[in-house]
């Protein structure tokens, strides 16, 4: 990594002076003259039918601007997942039922909160309860109450709007509650039973579990009278936000603008629009004034999706030595009132186990199933997390009974450098093995495994993404030469807490070979930067990046060119370092950056240099005009989906009181693979803080429902790890370099979560001596298991 | 009914005239459009919205605007002088010590008054929630300034 001056670095944040002085502006600082506040007016029923609304006494308030419910907006529908098979099924109010307590059915802009919160209260609506189910496996048992019967689209689908070529929208008619399904196979998974010395079955459950950004939700939207739309928002990627309050406010993309703001945590939590978004944006389009949304926690907690809750029953073949042979997977995902990104989720929990484990045959069977419940959405690695807890849980326990060492069992079947996946995917680097060893050696696995009284050991590994050729499908970058010979850059990238425009200036320098203040970068501004993947799909580094290393080769090459025209000089014999363009042959002839943007304006017909850079994500998938070529299938399985994938093994050292059932957490060892860091720091941070809250969803984060109601919707009730909470945790960067990534990166910002969550979840059952296959595992739960052991 | 609150606010004088159910930090937040301190869950729970008064750390939330009343009141934006970071803000941007940044400010205020009154901490901050939770580092950069400061 020697070879490098500013990647790799673990340089500060750029704008680190800007946060420390709480001079980062957030959306929920935004002030504007004349800005309303709106407040949601929300369904205390889990299932009711609404049989009218008056919201008279509401608008005559004084200091009420507007009041809107179901029935002013109708069947404007939207979701993460819009395609002709699974259709948008929610809309920003409910129109004629609703179908889960905390579902929006009316909203009031005011002048004050305290005016907009009064005029809620005098809001009616009339409701008819109807009967609801919240049991995913009894809503797709016949009979139960239906929650969706069907969906009817009266627009396209944001998939034709995107061009992808496929069938029309068409009416989803839901039989059983099942909002959508996949099946995946491969090999032969008869044979691959029927070759298996040892089969195990097992069931477990995941809970949902809360983002918990720092942030709540915001939304500030200012329509101006000429048409166009201001928004700042809590977000994570501003084309997924501009794409749909554009389709559902029917005007056109290019007159949205989601400004540049800091964005207090995101997590997987505030990708995609939500209703509160359009809200504001809609009472900004009747009233004419600025709006803004805050949502309580309360509301964040009850009224926005948490991570999915999934049923996973697995099935295993082995050979007695511990090579598998076959392992099928019927996946339950309870999602609650509304799809969202179920079918996305349904598929990833397949497609990222498959980097990690070469199985021969495999058939992964998933349900989305529709209950009376807060829909859920992605959480930081998707659906990963929860397979992953299955997954190695089973590991761990058919090493126990057959006598197999963990360690060896996992290398044994892990897959190798080169490997081609199922789907077409390729492992160009792949680090899980060093990631194993080095961190089995550092916990000292051999010296401990077995040898402590109510202490354990546990593994976990993962696998993500760096970046899908889904929507927005590719990012793009500029960078522009300035009178003074600095740069500035233009990233669609989003500032939620991954420092983008630190390591952004420090691919452009690395390429420029400059001083990193000689790039001022300007980041998330829709109407300013190129279109963008944004960050989710754990795309930033892998493609974003690159899309600013490609930009900055663009404009170093434009420069040299001119250079070596005006200087007459061959161009070989130029060499850029420190802001310089230096001819060896005579370094007294160097220009400076600075005279090179005097030259083009000059000397060049008033060229301004500008480099561009752009990337496709997985250029071999693409589609043009009714054809297409190889696209992945989110039902089947079949088709390629990524350029490379990030890698994490983590290893977990804990210690149980058998009386009080409390976990102690000795140490956590997570060894990655990351590919090249591209600043040290910020990817220790990202490894320590999936750490710290995998710490959290295996120890006690549960968004917990009881009849429909979410009942603990605040922090005090929802407990999240706190600085004594946190043990000692290592981070071990494996040698590894991704021949795709920008300098050898890929991706790490969302793997190593579940990795820490088998890890920890694992080296409790090992302390106990007995397996629990739910999560979280809480004190009363260990001291339930460890009961049950005893009796 | 409104009432008046006379409070002092990084060095300045403050009148103001003011609803007895107004929180200290919807009047920092939004009477003086002092947007540092942050609301993150508004029951005390998290730290956020740390502030320093009179000395001693409070979540400004739960604290109303009318107890401020003759108080002085330091918030994240008078911990610099002019262009000088304060020694901790420094210790935070040197240590990485935060990632969205939405509850630093929160957590240097209380950071600021933990170190004033234990200069050799080993650890502190138990009350800040930090769902980045760069808790170490944020450790890190406390106790370095601690050290540094009083060596
Ligand atoms: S916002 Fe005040 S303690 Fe959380």
């Amino acid at each position: 990594m020697s070879e490098f001056r500013y990647v790799t670095k673990g340089i500060n944040r750029t704008d680190g002076e800007l946060i420390v002085t709480g001079r980062a502006m957030y959306a929920c600082d935004m002030e504007l003259p004349g800005m309303l506040v709106a407040k949601i007016l929300r369904s205390p029923y889990s299932h009711a039918r609404i049989k009218g609304i008056n919201t008279d006494k509401a608008k005559g308030l004084e200091g009420v601007k507007a009041v809107i419910s179901g029935a002013d907006i109708g069947y404007r529908r939207f979701s993460f997942i819009d395609t002709p098979a699974f259709p948008a099924d929610q809309t920003p109010l409910a129109v004629d039922k609703v179908r889960f307590a905390g579902e929006e059915v009316a909203a009031v802009a005011a002048v004050n909160e305290e005016i907009a919160a009064k005029a809620l209260d005098l809001i009616e609506v009339e409701y008819e309860e109807l009967p609801s189910v919240f049991d995913p496996e009894e809503a797709m048992k016949e009979g139960a109450p239906a929650i969706h019967e069907i969906v009817k689209p009266n627009t396209t689908t944001a998939w034709e709007d995107f061009g992808v070529p496929s069938s029309k929208s068409r009416p989803y008619k839901t039989v059983n509650n099942i909002s959508n399904k996949n099946l995946i196979q491969y090999g032969n998974i008869e044979k691959g039973f029927e070759e298996a010395e040892y089969i195990r079955e097992d069931r477990f459950e995941i809970p949902s579990t809360s983002h918990v950004a720092m942030e709540p939700h915001v939304a500030v939207a200012s329509f101006q009278p000429t048409g166009k739309l201001d928004v700042w928002l809590t977000h994570m990627g501003y084309e997924h936000k501009r794409f749909w309050l554009a389709k559902l406010l029917d005007i056109p993309i290019s007159k949205v603008r989601v400004h540049k703001t800091y964005v207090g945590g995101a997590f997987g939590g505030k990708i995609s629009i939500f209703p509160f978004e359009f809200i504001a944006a809609y009472f900004s389009r009747v009233t004419l004034r600025p709006v803004k949304i805050i949502l309580p926690r309360e509301e964040v907690f009850a009224g926005c999706p948490p991570s999915r809750r999934m049923i996973v029953y697995l099935k295993t073949g082995v050979k007695k030595h511990g090579r598998i042979t076959a392992q099928q997977v019927k996946l339950i995902d309870d999602v609650g009132a509304y799809r969202r990104s179920s079918p996305t989720a349904l598929y990833l929990a397949h497609f990222f186990r498959n980097p990690i484990y070469s199985i021969p045959s495999i058939k992964h069977e998933g349900y989305g199933v529709y209950t009376n419940k807060l829909y859920t959405s992605a959480k930081r690695g998707h659906s990963l997390s929860q397979m992953v807890f299955a997954v190695e849980a089973q590991l761990d326990m058919i090493c126990d009974e057959l006598g197999l060492d963990k360690v060896e069992m996992r290398f044994k079947n892990f897959r190798k450098k080169g490997d081609t996946l199922p789907n077409g995917d390729k492992l160009r680097s792949y680090g899980l093995p060093e990631c194993l060893k080095e961190a089995a050696e550092k916990i000292g696995w051999e010296e401990k495994y077995g040898k402590e009284k109510f202490r354990g050991l546990g593994i976990g590994t993962a696998s993500m993404f760096s970046g899908a050729h889904n929507f927005p499908f590719s990012s793009a970058a500029m960078i522009r030469l300035n009178h003074d010979g600095r740069m500035i850059l233009y990233t669609g990238q989003t500032e939620f807490g991954i420092g983008v425009d630190t390591v952004m200036a420090q691919i452009a320098s690395e390429v420029l070979n400059c001083p990193l203040d000689y790039i001022v970068v300007n980041s998330g501004d829709s109407e300013v930067s190129p279109h963008d993947l944004g960050n989710w799909l754990s795309g930033g580094i892998f493609v974003s990046g690159e899309a600013v290393r490609r930009a900055a080769l663009d404009l170093r090459d434009q420069m040299l060119k001119h250079a070596a025209t005006g200087l007459d000089i061959p161009i070989e014999d130029l060499e850029m370092k420190g802001g310089w363009i230096i001819p060896g042959s005579d370094k007294s002839k160097r220009l400076s950056f600075s005279d090179m943007s005097r030259y083009g304006i000059q000397m060049a017909g008033g060229d301004p240099f500008i480099g561009k850079g752009y990337v496709k994500c997985v250029p071999e998938v693409h589609f043009w005009k009714g054809k297409y070529n190889k696209t992945a299938s989110l039902s089947s399985g079949k088709g390629r989906f990524t350029e490379a994938y990030g890698l994490t093994l983590a290893i977990a050292h804990v210690e149980v009181n058998p009386e009080t059932g409390e976990v102690h957490i000795l140490e956590i060892v997570i060894a990655d693979d990351c590919g090249t860091p591209i600043n040290i720091k910020s990817v220790e941070g990202q490894i320590m803080s999936q750490a710290v809250m995998g710490i959290g969803d295996v120890l006690y984060e549960e968004v917990r429902i009881s009849n429909g109601i979410v009942m603990n919707p605040n922090l005090l009730d929802y407990r999240v790890p706190t600085a004594n909470d946190i043990p000692k945790i290592s981070s071990i960067i494996v040698d590894s370099y991704e021949p795709n990534g920008p300098f050898g990166a890929k991706e790490v910002g969302e793997s190593p979560r579940a990795a820490v969550i088998s890890a920890i979840s694992n080296a409790i059952c090992n302390a106990i001596g007995e397996r629990i296959y739910d999560l979280p595992m809480t004190s009363d739960r260990i001291k339930r298991a460890l009961r049950s052991k005893s009796t | 009914m409104k009432r008046s609150v006379l409070l002092v606010v990084n060095g300045d004088k403050h009148e103001m005239f003011i609803e007895p159910n107004l929180t200290l930090l919807g009047l920092l937040r939004e009477n003086l459009n002092l947007k540092g301190a942050k609301e993150a869950c508004g029951i005390g729970a998290c730290g956020a919205c740390t502030v320093i008064m009179d000395g001693k750390p409070v979540n400004a939330c739960i604290v109303l605007a009318v107890e401020a009343e003759g108080k002085e009141i330091e918030t994240i934006e008078g911990l610099a002088e002019g262009n000088d970071l304060h020694p901790l803000q420094r210790s935070f941007v040197d240590h990485h010590s935060f990632q969205c940044g939405f509850c630093t400010p929160g957590t240097i205020m209380t950071a600021k008054a933990f170190l004033n009154r234990n200069p050799k901490p080993s650890r502190g901050c138990q009350g800040n929630v930090n769902s980045h939770t760069l808790m170490t580092t944020i450790f890190q950069g406390v106790n370095k300034r601690g050290v540094a400061d009083h060596e």
